[in-house]
């Protein structure tokens, strides 16, 4: 099936009554949480999830990617009105859009961003129709050596990229592997750090990991800030018009961070936060007046909100056509995946066309939601964001544990729930990255797998990952990526 | 700090590396179940060492982040409380019940005075929930003592 024929599919699947429905309800949803100080695009998918149940996977999905865009859509909001990024992703909003709010051009900024957003997400979506399919016929001869060395390339990637300690991202990684390991191992059926519990016996869910690393130990920083009273003194956003001047200036950042940003989506490990980042100082290196850039400049928003939407699309490139996430959104999407029953990698686009194609098209027509929604409905929306503390506090968390109770009908699982928050609160609290963990957790069976089948094939000899080129260089760039970052800390401190 | 959480971290994998030279092995298995684990307790061992001497020193963010007042800590595990006594009466008091209760107790102890909009919230929000799970998504959560 040719590409126009697949997206002509998915185009019927989105734009019937249920699919523009689950669009709006997963663009809408994803928006408003997204906007909340703190929950970020991982939280919102994780408490999403429960809500497909039953229905149908090309549906949910679409619903889904939905919520993914929304959420990071969202978080530009509050970065601009509030200067609180809900997420890394969108700290590079609020350098020029914070102080283009201050200035009382709020309306303008969100308008900015929107624009921008819209622009990055639509172009990277045609891209990935283009990439994915094309990755995924390569992906096809794919055996277990190479599928081992390219998901141990997202995990160093991933720990050498997240800010901070190299050393603490790889341990949080390595947590996250450990954790993996628990329950009945697949090949042999052993018992694997069960303690002879059975609610341990197929394994800690997903949900329950990442909600408690994110949203739970996300909720305990919100009942320290429970104070703060900044969330609702931007009611009013002013006018949303933008010049002809601005247009020409955000016509050269939005053509290449929509690329740029695409890009560093697909490469594992970077995704929408370095993106945003290397969005923001390319733009600001080759302007004519850098030195506007951190006071309400449009190139300065424009540059960053460009590239963390493009990053969005770029990251569904590896998880579509390789079934490998490359970031700890991307890895909690992959566990939607799993819940519905549907396993992405290269044969997506054969056996479930409907899936595939319907996520596309579900793209582009969010893509235009958002705008739609974004431009007149922003300061209707933004009032959310004047919803108590506390009151948000208490509704997360029981979000998060009926989420988690509807997998598993346990309270054994909320008890866990809590302990991962307690763990996630503390990991933060020291400056361990969540990303490689939820990221190793996820990865780590199939890991695991993958490299028990190459060494079962190979009679137990290592040399199965070296004999082969794909598989050979994948681990070199992965050995590379933090070997490298190492080196260079060393001499820094040097 | 960096050393005490690699001593704690040492510990940990020593602990997971003993369970993991207990698992049962299996005769004519290129590769058993515990060769994975043995290999992660092994490779955070050697992390856990490279933290010890990692003289990075941290930004003065990082370390203010870490400051949290005991009154703060004390309001986090009771909210942590409520939480777990949630968790205890949740199947046996039923959905509904528990969550009205744990919704208005935790925001009011956190800080919200408005009663009345509390108390709406506490039942319209659970009420909604409840339908919405076990009406349209077909997901039972528990009834408890409630008759519906």
């Amino acid at each position: 099936m040719g590409a126009l024929d697949g997206l002509m599919q998915g185009f019927q699947i989105a734009f019937s009554l249920e699919g523009l429905l689950f669009v709006l309800i997963g663009v809408v949803t994803g928006t408003l949480i997204g906007m909340m100080p703190g929950l970020g695009p991982i939280s919102a998918i994780a408490i999403m999830i429960p809500v497909t149940y039953g229905m149908n996977p090309s549906t949910a999905l679409v619903m889904m990617a939905g919520v993914y865009y929304g959420a990071v859509f969202g978080g530009s909001t509050s970065s601009i009105l509030l200067n609180a990024p809900g997420i890394s992703g969108t700290v590079a909003t609020s350098f020029d859009g914070y102080p283009m709010a201050q200035r009382g051009e709020a309306g303008k900024a969100l308008a900015i961003a929107a624009i921008s957003s819209f622009t990055g997400g639509t172009v990277s979506v045609v891209l990935l129709m283009l990439f994915a399919p094309a990755l995924a016929q390569v992906a096809v001869s794919f055996g277990p050596p190479q599928y081992f060395a390219l998901m141990l390339l997202g995990l160093t990637a991933i720990s050498s990229l997240s800010d901070g300690s190299t050393i603490k991202a790889l341990i949080s990684a390595t947590l996250g592997f450990i954790v993996a390991t628990i329950g009945i191992d697949g090949q042999t059926g052993t018992n694997r750090f069960t303690f002879g519990n059975p609610n341990l016996m197929e394994g800690i869910d997903f949900l329950v990991i990442a909600l408690g690393l994110f949203a739970i130990a996300e909720v305990c920083f919100l009942v320290l800030k429970r104070k703060d009273q900044s969330l609702s003194n931007q009611a009013n956003i002013g006018n949303l018009k933008i010049s002809k001047q601005d247009f020409k200036e955000m016509r050269g950042p939005m053509t290449r961070q929509s690329f740029l940003g695409f890009l560093l989506g697909v490469l594992p490990g970077a995704g929408a936060t370095i993106a945003s980042f290397i969005g923001y100082i390319t733009e600001k290196r080759i302007a004519k007046k850098p030195e506007e850039f951190g006071k309400g400049s449009v190139k300065g928003l424009a540059a960053p909100e460009t590239a963390n939407n493009a990053a969005t699309s770029g990251a569904f490139v590896p998880l579509l056509s390789l079934g490998i996430p490359g970031s700890g959104t991307t890895a909690v999407m992959l566990g939607a995946f799993l819940v519905l029953g549907i396993q992405p990698g290269p044969l997506l686009v054969q056996d479930h066309p409907d899936v595939f194609w319907g996520i596309i098209a579900s793209m582009y027509i969010g893509n235009v939601f958002l705008l739609i929604l974004n431009l007149p409905l922003i300061p209707y929306i933004a009032k959310i964001l004047n919803i108590s503390r506390p009151l948000l506090i208490s509704l997360v968390i029981v979000f998060s544990l009926i989420g988690v109770y509807s997998i598993s009908f346990s309270t054994f699982d909320l008890y866990l729930l809590l302990l991962f928050g307690v763990v996630g609160y503390l990991m933060r609290l020291l400056s361990f990255p969540a990303a490689p963990f939820i990221l190793a957790f996820i990865l780590g069976g199939m890991m695991e797998q993958a490299f028990r089948q190459a060494l079962t094939a190979s009679g137990g000899s290592l040399m199965v990952f070296i004999n082969d080129p794909i598989s050979v260089s994948l681990l070199i760039v992965s050995i590379l990526s933090f070997v490298v970052p190492f080196i260079r800390g060393r001499k820094k401190t040097q | 700090m960096n050393q005490k959480i690699s001593v704690f971290l040492i510990l940990f994998s020593t602990g997971y590396l003993y369970l993991s030279f207990q698992l049962k092995e299996y005769p004519y298995v290129p590769v058993d179940s515990d060769l994975v684990p043995k290999a992660l307790g092994i490779l955070l061992i050697g992390l856990a060492v490279l933290l010890f001497f990692d003289k990075s020193s941290e930004s003065d963010e990082e370390r203010k982040k870490r400051v949290v007042p005991k009154k703060e800590i004390l309001v986090l595990v009771s909210v942590g409380g409520m939480i777990f006594l949630y968790i205890f009466l949740f199947e046996g008091l039923g959905f509904l019940l528990t969550t009205a209760l744990f919704v208005f107790f935790c925001s009011w102890f956190l800080g919200y005075k408005k009663w009345l909009s509390n108390a709406l919230v506490s039942i319209i929000f659970p009420s909604v929930l409840y339908y919405l799970f076990n009406y349209l998504l077909q997901i039972r959560l528990p009834q408890g003592l409630l008759p519906f």
